[in-house]
């Protein structure tokens, strides 16, 4: 199997390779020279076997993921998009509505992102993917899930942040406790959002 | 002509000068906290003890005569309120008597903006990290010149933790380092670990560890408390680095002189070419010099507060604060 590195995210790295003469997408938990040895497996290999079985649950929950192809301790084997993620374009109002609709498909059946930005949603075709579960989480918490919302409320312009919010709070079923308890953790000051413009 | 700078937010009352951005000398007294921690109004009494010999030191190894103060900097917040009183009034008093002008200072900005000085870098990836306060951040141009909070802890700060779980196995809480001791002939145990994009908790880690504290050694729970806190911080600070493309990396505030921390983030830094540099420890710790240091670049940029404006603020945010220079 031919491998090459085409992506480097903050733990992990990505590889292209080629399997059966199919493309895909190898994502690899790396070591980190900082930490202790104990410790870097253990995140290594919960991450890596977490973000698969949620990155399924986002599937059966009819939210666009890279499907899986293979698991192993450190990796996860999945189909390769050829797209451009969104914090690398403008994001529209259609895009936003779409991203809150599909936040909203993942708190409906209890899956936080953890690290819900533009980094981490591609555009391929017209559909738009949320890839890296890598900090996701099964919970049915309305301080997770407010987090997920505010993490994006934080990287999104006050043009489509408000479709965004209108997608989400609609299609939720907790959608106005989540945005309530938003409101809450912003005026409680750790959590305000931290942007002065 | 030289800037007066007075610290005074917590344990440690200082006094530092500083003159064309060097500091000129760097005094201060430090309220030895007991079993008891840290109670506002006793150290307040201390810091009032302490004020004039400090302030005396401070000018005399600087060799400089209180006439040619040309402006007092005081720490406006955030910190405990009367200790921050102590600092205000004094700076005051000195300020009306000296017919100076008198600037208020963000502590936290003191801590960032010594190390960046003393790193020799522009624009880095900041960790500040002490008792109270443990927060990523990086400047930001607009609307003004500020610290923008990229991630920070979502309950205590990471100091706390240390002395919190001292205190509660029995050991002196001396500022973290009773744990940093205790954790070198650790082994590791599996503890909470819990990092939110680039923000982090440390209360979850902090409460299983006092629980476990009846079944599992005590060198074990200190290195493991110590490895998996700093690993959080390194985790979100690297994710901080790459996310803002950053070539610097900068690590400040009290907890700053572990040499764990800096060991760990140093291979961060390395990781990503980016360079990595911190304040010496006397400058980590809370001290006048950073306070100085701020208030200087303040009054050259003109940024004076009429005396009865110049007031404290407990929960003063670090966005709020202008950078200069």
């Amino acid at each position: 199997m031919a491998s090459r590195l085409f992506g480097e995210g903050a733990e992990a790295r990505l590889y292209t390779a080629s399997v059966f003469g199919r493309s895909i997408a190898v994502k690899s938990r790396e070591p980190k020279a900082y930490r202790v040895m104990e410790l870097d497996l253990r995140l290594r290999a919960q991450r890596t076997r977490s973000e698969a079985r949620l990155m399924q649950r986002a599937l059966s929950l009819g939210v666009r993921v890279p499907r899986l192809i293979a698991l192993g301790r450190f990796s996860i084997y999945m189909e390769r998009l050829d797209g451009r993620l969104l914090k690398d374009a403008r994001i529209t109002v259609r895009h936003a509505t779409q991203i809150g609709r599909a936040l909203a498909r993942l708190h409906n059946g209890n899956v936080v992102h953890g690290d819900f930005t533009p980094a981490n949603i591609m555009e391929f075709g017209k559909e738009l993917y949320i890839i890296d579960f890598g900090l996701a989480e099964s919970s049915g918490r309305l301080e997770d899930k407010a987090i997920d919302v505010l993490l994006m409320k934080k990287a999104l312009s006050k043009d489509v942040y408000p479709a965004f919010a209108r997608a989400y709070a609609s299609d939720s079923r907790e959608g106005k406790a989540v945005m309530g308890r938003l409101a809450e953790m912003e005026k409680r000051g750790r959590y305000q959002v931290r942007t002065l413009t | 002509m030289a800037v007066l700078g007075i610290e005074s937010s917590a344990h440690t009352f200082g006094v530092g000068i500083a003159m064309d951005g060097n500091i000129l000398s760097n005094e201060k007294e430090m309220y030895r906290i007991g079993k008891g921690g840290m109670i506002p109004n006793k150290v307040a009494e201390f810091h009032i003890d302490n004020a004039a010999g400090v302030i005396d030191r401070a000018l005399e190894e600087a060799s400089i005569a209180l006439r040619e103060i040309e402006c007092i900097g005081y720490t406006k917040g955030p910190g405990m309120g009367p200790c921050l009183q102590v600092g205000e009034l004094t700076a005051k008093m000195l300020a009306a008597r000296l017919r100076v002008p008198i600037v208020p200072v963000n502590h936290g900005i003191g801590h960032i903006e010594i190390a960046r000085h003393f790193a020799g870098q522009n624009d880095p990836v900041v960790l500040y990290v002490s008792g109270g306060n443990s927060q990523i951040l990086k400047i930001d141009a607009r609307p003004y010149r500020h610290y923008k909070v990229l991630g920070e802890t979502m309950d205590i700060g990471i100091g706390n933790m240390f002395d919190t779980f001292a205190r509660g196995i029995g050991l002196d809480p001396a500022w973290g380092s009773t744990v940093e001791k205790a954790a070198q002939n650790g082994g590791y145990v599996e503890l909470p670990y819990t990092v939110k994009g680039m923000d982090f908790s440390f209360t979850g880690l902090l409460t299983q560890a006092l629980r476990l504290s009846g079944s599992v050694g005590r060198e074990d729970l200190c290195f493991s408390l110590r490895e998996i806190s700093f690993s959080m911080l390194c985790e979100t600070t690297e994710r901080a680095l790459m996310l803002t493309d950053s070539s610097e990396l900068c690590v400040c505030g009290g907890v700053a002189q572990s040499q764990r921390l800096r060991e760990m983030l140093g291979l961060v830094a390395k990781e990503h070419g980016a360079s990595f540099g911190f304040a010496p420890n006397e400058f980590n710790a809370d001290n006048g010099g950073m306070i100085a240091f701020v208030a200087e670049r303040m009054h050259r940029g003109n940024y004076h507060v009429p005396i009865e404006r110049c007031g404290i603020l407990q929960r003063y945010r670090i966005e709020e604060a202008v950078v200069f220079g």
